[in-house]
């Protein structure tokens, strides 16, 4: 028997929706503890891969694996945090109460700490706070917290840097910097293709298909050479 | 027993138990859903009177079957309006087929009463139906409290963490059918959804969790109901149109 793959691994997906190719093979490997950027223009299919990724929608075709078995068995294991559009921000909710709904997406309901994942996110002052009392780099911050609240080792976030503030992108990617330290997985959707890349250790490139894959550095360079290509072509 | 208690006892309990229905249906957006199967319940209500049945049980066959036609029709991915226009038109479609039934069937069922209730007519069935009515909601409520609120407050979420959402969602419409059916008596079907809104309205307004909203809707509908039904003795006015009108009131009040 081969030995396990560490990480998450995507190999060959390819998705389509009435009858139109939304993914074609897809492929790369997310090493433990690593903090990736998924960046791509609307429509691109980054929220369709993160939903693969998670097991929620099936592929047309290829397989993903967490540590060598089918996501499947162990969707559990991946937690995605939802755009911010997704969420009823004005339920009669507190933030705990809010937080605490990570435990119905746990293996084992009741595991979690609420409190401890709301001090993670620097919003344990706000815990008896209305949703819809919050800022909007709060709530992102509370829908994370929400999805640490779930003991996942890879965490997929869609678009949490969206319509928010720069301080509080500043603060949000450095809660995943310190989540990756210590050793969880991230995947983060963006449509931030300026100097925020540099806060990601790789950068996948989407539309539709993986259109670069490397550092920060590699795919600026990447996507520089077409630009450029595309100047000179008029 | 005083002829005027047994209406009250039902104004009380009905007007405790359509905001519980309304709040949720509320946060999960499902208030035209609930208005179909008010409507819908007048074909199954003529056929159970002509067989003989309880009334009760057609009724919320008939509003459930005619909630899950619409939902059948519904094709995912198109706009609420285009939802709404397929919701209105099964509304009205089995609205008329009830219409139609009851002299094709040749059945003896007060057509007013029905729609815009009959509180001075309260027998002690009535009394029971609600009260059961009441005891049926509570316990969906408190079993099923944190997948509700998943479902409400991140419908997407909660369908990716695996909860079983087909049943829950087919349990609300069951529940909310025989609520109306069970609140025909005091307000009538076609009044009952400003006795579910309203109050809930007003109990969704700051509550920081779905239990205080529902617990501040339900005693704002017992007094709405109750105020509505001595009002209506004072006046000498139908109870149920008049609670129809002092739940626009509220919101009124509420809104300015």
């Amino acid at each position: 028997m081969p030995p396990a793959v560490p990480g998450l691994r995507a190999c060959g997906l390819s998705y389509q929706y009435g009858g139109q190719r939304v993914l074609h093979r897809i492929a790369f490997r997310l090493r433990p503890g690593s903090l990736t950027a998924l960046v791509g223009p609307n429509g691109a299919g980054k929220s369709t891969l993160l939903h693969l990724l998670q097991g929620q929608l099936q592929p047309s075709t290829g397989v993903v694996e967490l540590g060598g078995a089918p996501v499947r068995r162990c969707r559990r294991r991946i937690a995605l945090m939802p755009q911010k559009g997704e969420i009823d921000w004005h339920f009669p909710i507190t933030v705990a109460e809010f937080a605490g709904l990570g435990r119905l997406a746990a293996a084992r309901p009741g595991c979690c700490d609420v409190d401890g994942a709301l001090q993670q996110v620097g919003l344990e002052a706000m815990a008896g706070k209305r949703l819809d009392q919050l800022s909007g780099g709060q709530q992102q911050r509370a829908l994370l917290a929400r999805t640490l609240v779930q003991p996942a080792e890879v965490l997929l976030l869609d678009e949490p840097c969206a319509a928010i503030d720069p301080p509080s992108r500043q603060l949000l990617l450095g809660l995943m910097r310190q989540l990756s330290d210590a050793g969880l997985t991230l995947l983060v959707s963006s449509h931030d293709w300026g100097p925020a890349l540099s806060a990601y250790d790789r950068v996948l490139v989407l539309d539709q298909s993986l259109r670069a894959d490397g550092t920060p550095d590699q795919v600026r360079q990447a996507l520089d050479d077409v630009t450029m290509g595309n100047h000179r072509c008029g | 027993m005083n002829w005027w208690i047994a209406p009250l006892l039902l104004a009380l309990l009905t007007g405790a138990l359509c905001p519980i229905s309304g709040a949720l249906l509320i946060v999960q957006g499902r208030v035209m859903q609930a208005n179909l199967i008010a409507h819908a319940v007048l074909p199954g209500l003529a056929l159970a009177v002509a067989f003989g049945l309880p009334p009760s049980v057609g009724g919320s066959l008939s509003g459930l079957l005619g909630a899950l036609v619409a939902e059948r029709l519904l094709v995912p991915g198109q706009n609420t309006a285009n939802h709404s226009a397929v919701m209105n038109t099964v509304l009205a479609g089995f609205m008329g087929l009830g219409v139609l039934l009851i002299p094709l069937l040749g059945v003896r069922v007060d057509l007013e009463a029905t729609l815009f209730g009959d509180l001075l007519l309260t027998r002690q069935v009535e009394l029971l139906q609600v009260g059961g009515s009441l005891l049926l909601q509570g316990l969906f409520f408190a079993a099923c409290y944190q997948p509700l609120v998943f479902l409400g407050v991140d419908p997407m979420g909660a369908a990716a963490s695996g909860l079983p959402l087909r049943a829950l969602k087919l349990a609300m419409a069951g529940i909310t059918a025989f609520v109306i059916v069970s609140s025909m008596a005091t307000v009538g079907v076609v009044l009952v959804i400003g006795l579910m809104c309203a109050p809930a309205l007003v109990g969704l307004a700051g509550a920081t969790s779905l239990r205080q909203a529902v617990l501040r809707a339900s005693a704002t509908g017992m007094a709405l109901s109750v105020g509505g039904f001595l009002l209506a003795l004072l006046l000498n006015l139908p109870p149920g149109p008049l609670i129809g009108v002092l739940c626009v009131g509220l919101v009124v009040v509420q809104r300015g």
